[in-house]
């Protein structure tokens, strides 16, 4: 029954948008909050009934090939979770009737394009799905239709129209060579052609398509215009999976079993990894706005992904997982922290905050909470899956990279330091001594991310095992 | 690879390159946005151009034929939200001047 991960999101846009709008957005977040949930039962629990069902009525009416190993399983995860706390965030946010509808409608597209992203098996359906999503958050991020929105909307909507022709290219390319589209027959075509300059182009191509898409560091320019410009239950999402799941999951499975990590794809992922790492973390060193910080931050936590994955060895890859995991759950934390920031006091400008822990206590400290899981501090989850990436990559003998991205967390914890005394630390600002905690959607969401966070890294032993 | 024939398209091969080429230089050098958005066109149609021919030079016709119809459907929504998205620029900027998007800075 694993295709009902995408078609009960897709039949419940058409159920829902039949009653009228009033009822429709209690329905729908019930159902919405329903669904994710339901998600992470799902691949929490794994019952056997779910997972092993064929659905047959469907199998005649049309075909959908998916497979399911531990990494789709973990996104499968992130993807619930993450939905959840971005529908609890818009409904703390978006106070206009209409918009909240307009946002469950674009949440429940933009499930369908995950979901189905992460379970295909065929190059050209994931550049299907990759496009719905992107096309859901398009129009998240102009929601508004403010200036700031629709120019971030604008420079996202170029440059990943940019990278799916790349992709476009390199899937017409990979035709012509292995005369098939799903992972197998590419897979076999690609390992019998050797390494002409034909195939260097085309994986070079897609990769260079992948890498716009997770913003990694020489294609990064549209990322932070476009997580600081969106709503902030639209950023929730994007910062939290959507890049995660279009860009680097993507990345991931191709390198795995289709292209297959061969020398020069792992110098190059390694490489682009670590200057993701450098820039990302010496940028997120200077800015004054919330949101733009942690937009930074994502690309150097992004970056410590890529490279785990371009390592290779299976503990590198298990660490990559594992930070991809933590990665949504405390950046979707953070920003759950600038969403009620910037609900209370109006703006993300850090130099107009101070102090705030006295007022926001619950926000100040689950941030609190979420930087130092981000920065690798024992014992919060970030530490372990950084730990295991810097361990693979010495024990591969990539002494340089294990050294470079050690010294690079350090960098971590200062530009969060940093913001911590900005933003939540010391004596409060003159003038914000009418800010009381934000609403209770975001204190719970807040609150349940860093119990996971914190959970997560203290059993971490029995995580690890989990599969 | 079998590309028998394949020497016999050589006319097709230089549309596809130039309708890259011309799609690409009004990308970057363009300053409008609409003429952004028909740059972007140009690539996509050169992509539909070059997976026809691969299906035709792999005898895969029924796969293109799909992928193919796929892609212009794709297309057709990004085209249509670009499309609101620049409508709403000029509704707040009273401009289409690509200059004029500077205030989130990279």
């Amino acid at each position: 029954m694993v295709p009902l991960f995408v078609l009960i999101p897709f039949f419940s846009i058409i159920i829902l948008n039949l009653f009228p709008k009033k009822l429709m957005q209690h329905l729908s977040f019930v159902w919405l909050g329903f669904l994710s949930l339901a998600q992470v039962y799902l691949v929490a629990a794994r019952p056997v009934w779910f997972w092993d069902t064929k659905l047959e009525l469907w199998n005649l009416l049309f075909s959908f090939r998916y497979s399911v190993d531990v990494i789709t399983l973990v996104m499968l995860l992130c993807i619930g979770i993450v939905v959840f706390i971005s529908l609890l965030a818009s409904r703390a946010m978006i106070s206009d009737v209409h918009q909240r509808v307009n946002f469950k409608n674009l949440l429940l597209v933009s499930l369908i394009g995950m979901n189905a992203t992460v379970l295909v098996t065929d190059v050209f359906s994931l550049y299907v799905f990759i496009e719905i999503t992107a096309v859901s958050s398009y129009i998240m991020i102009a929601m508004n239709k403010d200036r700031l929105g629709l120019e971030g909307a604008f420079k996202y909507l170029i440059l990943s129209a940019i990278a799916t022709v790349m992709m476009l290219v390199a899937i017409s390319l990979l035709l012509l060579l292995t005369g098939n589209t799903s992972f197998e027959a590419v897979g076999a075509g690609l390992a019998g052609a050797g390494n002409s300059l034909f195939v260097r182009v085309s994986i070079g191509l897609f990769l260079c398509g992948l890498f716009i898409k997770s913003g990694l560091v020489p294609f990064h320019g549209w990322l932070p215009d476009a997580y600081s410009a969106a709503p902030a239950p639209a950023s929730i999402l994007l910062a939290g999976i959507v890049t995660k799941v279009s860009g680097v999951y993507v990345l991931m499975r191709l390198a795995i079993s289709v292209f297959g990590l061969t020398p020069s794809v792992q110098a190059l992922l390694m490489f682009i990894g670590a200057v993701s790492i450098i820039i990302g973390a010496v940028a997120a060193l200077t800015q004054t706005d919330f949101k733009r910080m942690l937009a930074y931050s994502s690309i150097s936590q992004i970056g410590y992904i890529i490279l785990g994955v371009g390592c290779g060895t299976k503990l590198a890859l298990i660490g990559a997982v594992f930070h991809l995991f933590n990665h949504a759950i405390f950046k979707s934390l953070l920003f759950v922290n600038a969403a009620s920031v910037e609900k209370e006091l109006g703006t993300t400008d850090m130099d107009k905050m101070g102090g705030l822990t006295q007022r926001m206590p619950v926000t100040g400290i689950t941030s609190v909470i979420g930087l130092l899981s981000t920065a690798g501090i024992p014992p919060l989850s970030g530490f372990w899956s950084k730990f295991i990436i810097i361990i693979a990559l010495w024990q591969a003998g990539n002494f340089g990279y294990a050294a470079f991205a050690l010294l690079a967390s350090i960098i971590t914890l200062a530009y969060f330091l940093s913001m911590q005394r900005k933003v939540f630390f010391g004596k409060l600002r003159s003038g914000l001594e009418n800010i009381k905690e934000s609403s209770m959607g975001l204190i719970v969401s807040q609150a349940v991310l860093a119990i996971i966070t914190l959970v997560v890294g203290l059993i971490f032993p029995l995580v690890i095992s989990w599969r | 690879m079998n590309l028998a024939g394949a020497q016999t398209f050589w006319y097709f091969y230089i549309a596809i390159m130039l309708l890259f080429v011309m799609g690409a230089y009004y990308i970057i050098a363009s300053f409008n946005l609409i003429r952004v958005l028909i740059g972007l066109e140009l690539l996509i149609k050169a992509v539909t151009l070059l997976s026809i021919l691969t299906g035709y030079l792999t005898h895969n016709e029924g796969l293109a034929q799909a992928l193919v119809i796929t892609l212009i459907v794709i297309e057709v929504v990004i085209m249509v939200v670009a499309g609101g998205i620049v409508v709403c620029i000029y509704r707040n900027n009273k401009s289409l001047d690509t200059r004029k998007l500077k205030e989130l800075k990279g």
